[in-house]
């Protein structure tokens, strides 16, 4: 036969002629004489399977894990075993089938070319880019001989630290902090980034952070959307809010930042930032002096309501609020008393909000005002931050025992993060904790034992954490960084290990959010890439190692199968919340937890069983009962720095994808035309932006979304572009969070920084 | 410019050597697939795997993406059409692979493998019954994305790595030699 193309695209587009052609193949004993390589020969030819045309889409049930108040419910189509695309599972009135640009993209960001595919080792040092192969055994061969180094040497496994963050929500990778649990004592990189100064305000005013539904939304008659951007960072939601608008609400937007959200409002009010707290306690004094405050349910719900009232009368002066805030006083009372006289209304309240100073406190000064206004307990009110109340899992991948004779640090028992507070017996000693939102200085200042080994999981520190000059000092200084993730960012750039982790779509999970009401599944929809691996089989392979190495050092299991894994996390509990009687049924589509309205029965989690206007626990922790004004951190530099989340990312996650570089290539920082003009910059010149911590360049947009006197710079992590805002922030704090999460959060929004034209 | 060496090993050998040095997961296979190429540079077995991993695996973006579909569907995917097409070939080849779903088709390494076999049926077995497929494989679809993963590689190797620019030179070389000879069942 000669090479005819003609007859090769028969072979190969025909059916029959395939058949005929396969049927020789096996017939003439070409098979068997194949020499062997990667590829087999075929003994098996199935000559009944036409080549085109009749394979069918498979669907499976995913959801989006990925620290993101939707975490959208996903339904996924798999073709041959590849994933085709995805779309918003349509059971869930709140997915609703739509999923955001970032979800959208997940086919994408499974078969990204750029994914870690490989166990590999840095052979020249921290950062010097030599890269080796090794394979799992080895990988974990080294992990685990250095473990058990450590705790030869140090008598303890203090030395060992993990931290974690929200790249992967999913119950089960509480199994990362289980692997932890199950070697020792060891160090952890404890509280949240995020929202922890509002975590503890709510606790303090309620006992519990807890809100309504936000499906309830759409029947407000007045909705505060305060410091919150759900148009670019929750768009499921605005579906809700654009309801209650189109039966009459009004949605107000209170926020320094001129943002997508504020423009789909029916009005927006800018103002000063960090002054949001002195707004709401203005806010409260008005309705009670109108009498529009609900005396009869804070009569009976309510603690310190007298004191609270002394407090507004004596020291809030309403000039003063509209001075300081920058809002006309007829506005504030505009919008105090229609706020007010709506019922049921309604505020949200962001996480930009509480990354100041004086964050905690502002929190609490806006739940009072919504509790003033009687907006608690109700339908479709609240004072809207967040919940955990669809999170009663069993932790069972979490909950490890110690090894015996395990030793660690002798005292009471500290708090590990907000989402997995997990009981049990107090034991004689604990875990080591180190402040989370100061990584590299904890790192570096660590003692008796000093941190010799670090594993990140779920996070990019570099990209994340404060201070990046101190951070690689940090990471320099220990033997061994293990950084498990699914791309080569900056933070495996610094590592000795680097170990590609599987994606939602590769292992089982299950998912539920901190905002709205669902749980949905994440089934294995498609075989792991390459040699990539769930965190729980790291774990797994882990401990079966450091067995064999010295038996009985690591308790979790020797074998993990993540289904398996995820089945014991569910519990009676969970199945009556959610009806259903078997997890088996989410394979159906996400279910969503009966209707509660949260406070709706007065009781409050308190010490005394009501909302707290006077709080004795404030009083102990953060020296003030009341939701007092606290003002903002004084500047420090010219002008303030903003860096909220933008809508092409979730914090580091997604913006390295090709779709998301497409529209949004580069970092920009957001300057005022008025201050652009005072330094002669010009729309796309390139500045430098910098402060005492460190310098940024990068290009400018002038829009006066952005107040003068602030400067916006997106938080992210570009491929090739060593942009990082989080060099410019120090890593002071803000007031609260300590109480419920073990560390205070990080008055991000407090930065002050300086620019020039370059 | 450097000039192709001449050939001193079979086309046969060419193929199965480069064949393994993609499909290389240490430094020992690489460096016994790399000598056996017949490469006069003295390197040590590390130092042609760092070398290597950036230049073709990572962790970090590499120079070349050894993937088809990077070329000729988008170049931040893989995974894609192209790979699947290649898939469907090999199943008409008679190959079963196991990594199906695990490592894309499509990688360079699976295809030198393909297209080893195929002709060392011909060459050895003599068996010409899918050369035509080795044609198609080679002018339809090899040729189409090679060259253009030799030439992206290339643009750095040659004022950067001799070790990397003689396994690209080597597989120019097989490519050119391959497109160009007639072949036993021509």
């Amino acid at each position: 036969m000669s090479y005819s193309k003609e007859n090769v695209e028969s072979i190969v587009n025909n059916g029959l002629s395939r058949r005929s052609f396969l049927k020789g193949l096996a017939a003439s004993g070409v098979l068997s004489s194949f020499p062997g390589g990667i590829l087999q020969a075929n003994e098996d030819l199935n000559t009944k399977i036409p080549y085109l045309g009749q394979k069918s889409y498979q669907t499976f049930r995913n959801a989006c894990p990925r620290n993101c108040y939707d975490t959208c419910s996903i339904k996924t189509y798999v073709k041959d075993g590849v994933m085709q695309f995805i779309e918003g599972a349509q059971e869930s009135t709140y997915t609703r089938g739509g999923c955001c640009v970032k979800g959208n993209s997940y086919v994408k960001r499974v078969y990204s070319a750029r994914r870690l595919k490989y166990p590999m080792m840095q052979v020249g040092g921290k950062g010097s880019g030599n890269w080796k192969r090794i394979s799992w055994d080895n990988a974990i061969d080294i992990i685990a001989k250095k473990l058990l180094e450590i705790k030869k040497e140090d008598g303890t496994l203090l030395g060992a630290a993990l931290t974690k963050y929200s790249g992967n929500f999913g119950i089960t990778h509480y199994g990362i902090e289980g692997m932890f649990n199950s070697i020792g004592y060891t160090t952890r990189l404890a509280g949240t980034p995020c929202w922890p100064a509002g975590i503890d305000a709510q606790n303090l005013d309620m006992g519990d952070m807890w809100c309504n539904d936000p499906e309830e939304m759409k029947d407000s008659k007045f909705i505060i959307l305060w410091g919150v951007n759900p148009a670019a960072n929750s768009i499921h939601s605005m579906k809700y809010i654009y309801e209650a608008k189109k039966k009459g609400a009004k949605v107000v937007v209170i926020d320094p930042i001129f943002t997508e959200t504020a423009s789909k409002a029916s009005q927006y009010i800018q103002i000063k930032t960090g002054t949001d707290g002195l707004l709401a306690l203005g806010m409260a004094k008005i309705i009670i002096e109108a009498g529009l405050h609900d005396q009869k349910w804070l009569d009976a719900n309510s603690k310190g309501y007298k004191e609270y009232k002394a407090y507004l009368d004596k020291e809030i002066k309403l000039d003063d609020v509209a001075k300081t805030t920058g809002i006309p006083l007829a506005m504030i009372k505009e919008l105090a008393l229609s706020f007010a006289k709506a019922k049921p209304a309604t505020i949200w309240m962001g996480y930009g909000m509480q990354r100041h100073t004086n964050g905690g406190s502002m929190i609490r000064a806006i739940d009072a005002f919504v509790a003033v206004s009687g907006n608690i307990g109700k339908y479709a009110g609240g004072a809207r931050y967040g919940h955990l109340s669809t999170w009663g899992f069993n932790y069972a991948a979490l909950s490890q025992p110690k090894p015996e004779g395990s030793v660690g640090y002798s005292g009471p028992e500290g708090a590990k993060g907000e989402f997995a507070q997990v009981g049990g017996a107090k034991a004689a000693y604990t875990d080591r904790f180190l402040n989370i939102n100061k990584t590299a200085r904890e790192l570096l200042n660590a003692k008796e034992p000093k941190v010799r080994l670090l594993w990140v999981a779920c996070k990019n520190v570099f990209a994340q954490d404060f201070d990046r000059n101190q951070l690689i000092r940090a990471f320099q200084q220990l033997d061994l960084v293990v950084v498990a993730d699914q791309f080569f960012n900056e933070t495996a750039k610094w590592a000795d290990i680097v170990l590609p982790v599987a994606t939602q779509f590769e292992e089982y999970d299950v998912n539920v959010s901190y905002w709205h009401y669902w749980l949905s599944l994440n089934e294995q929809a498609i075989k792991p890439l390459f040699e990539v691996k769930s965190d729980l089989e790291i774990a797994a392979m882990l401990s079966k190692r450091m067995n064999q190495l010295s038996a009985g050092s690591c308790t979790f299991p020797q074998s993990a199968d993540t289904k398996a894994m995820m089945v014991k996390e569910f519990n009676p509990g969970i199945y009556e919340q959610f009806g259903i009687k078997s997890w088996e049924e989410l394979k159906n589509g996400p279910v969503k937890a009966k209707a509660v309205i949260p406070y709706a029965d007065g009781k409050f989690k308190t010490p005394s069983g009501k909302f707290e206007f006077y709080s004795d626990k404030a009083l102990e922790l953060f020296g003030s009962a009341l939701p007092a004004y606290l003002e903002v951190r004084k500047p420090y530099d010219k002008f303030r720095m903003t860096s909220p989340h933008s809508r092409w990312s979730l914090h580091s996650q997604f913006q390295n994808l090709e779709w998301m570089e497409d529209v949004h290539p580069e970092p920009y920082v957001y300057i005022n035309p008025d201050d652009a003009e005072a330094k002669m910059v010009k729309e796309g010149d390139t500045v430098a932006v910098f402060n005492k911590q460190g310098l940024l360049r990068l290009k400018a947009k002038l829009t006066d979304n952005v107040q003068a006197g602030t400067l916006l710079m997106y938080e992210q992590w570009y491929n090739n572009n060593i942009y990082n805002v989080n060099e410019l922030v120090d890593d002071t704090s803000s007031d609260m969070g300590a109480f419920k999460t073990g560390a205070p959060g990080v008055a991000l929004h407090d930065t002050f920084v300086n620019f020039r034209k370059l | 410019m450097q000039t192709i060496q001449p050939q001193m090993i079979s086309r046969l050998d060419a193929c199965k050597y480069l064949r393994d040095i993609f499909n290389a997961q240490n430094s020992k296979a690489l460096k016994k697939a790399f000598d056996a190429l017949g490469s006069s540079i003295t390197i040590s077995e590390e130092e042609l795997e760092v070398t290597f991993n950036r230049y073709f695996v990572g962790p970090m973006e590499p120079v070349a993406d050894p993937f088809a579909s990077v070329y000729l569907d988008n170049p931040d995917v893989v995974m894609s059409q192209s790979t699947l097409q290649v898939r469907e070939l090999y199943e008409t080849m008679g190959f079963t692979y196991p990594l199906k779903n695990v490592i894309p088709e499509d990688h360079l390494g699976v295809e030198l493998d393909a297209y080893y076999q195929l002709l060392y049926l011909e060459e050895k077995k003599e068996i010409t019954y899918l050369s035509e497929l080795r044609h198609y494989f080679l002018h339809e679809h090899m040729n189409l994305w090679v060259p253009r993963f030799i030439e992206k590689a290339l643009r750095e190797s040659e004022h950067d790595s001799k070790a990397i620019t003689f396994i690209l030179l080597q597989l120019k070389s097989l490519l050119i030699r391959e497109t160009t000879t007639q072949g036993v069942t021509a």
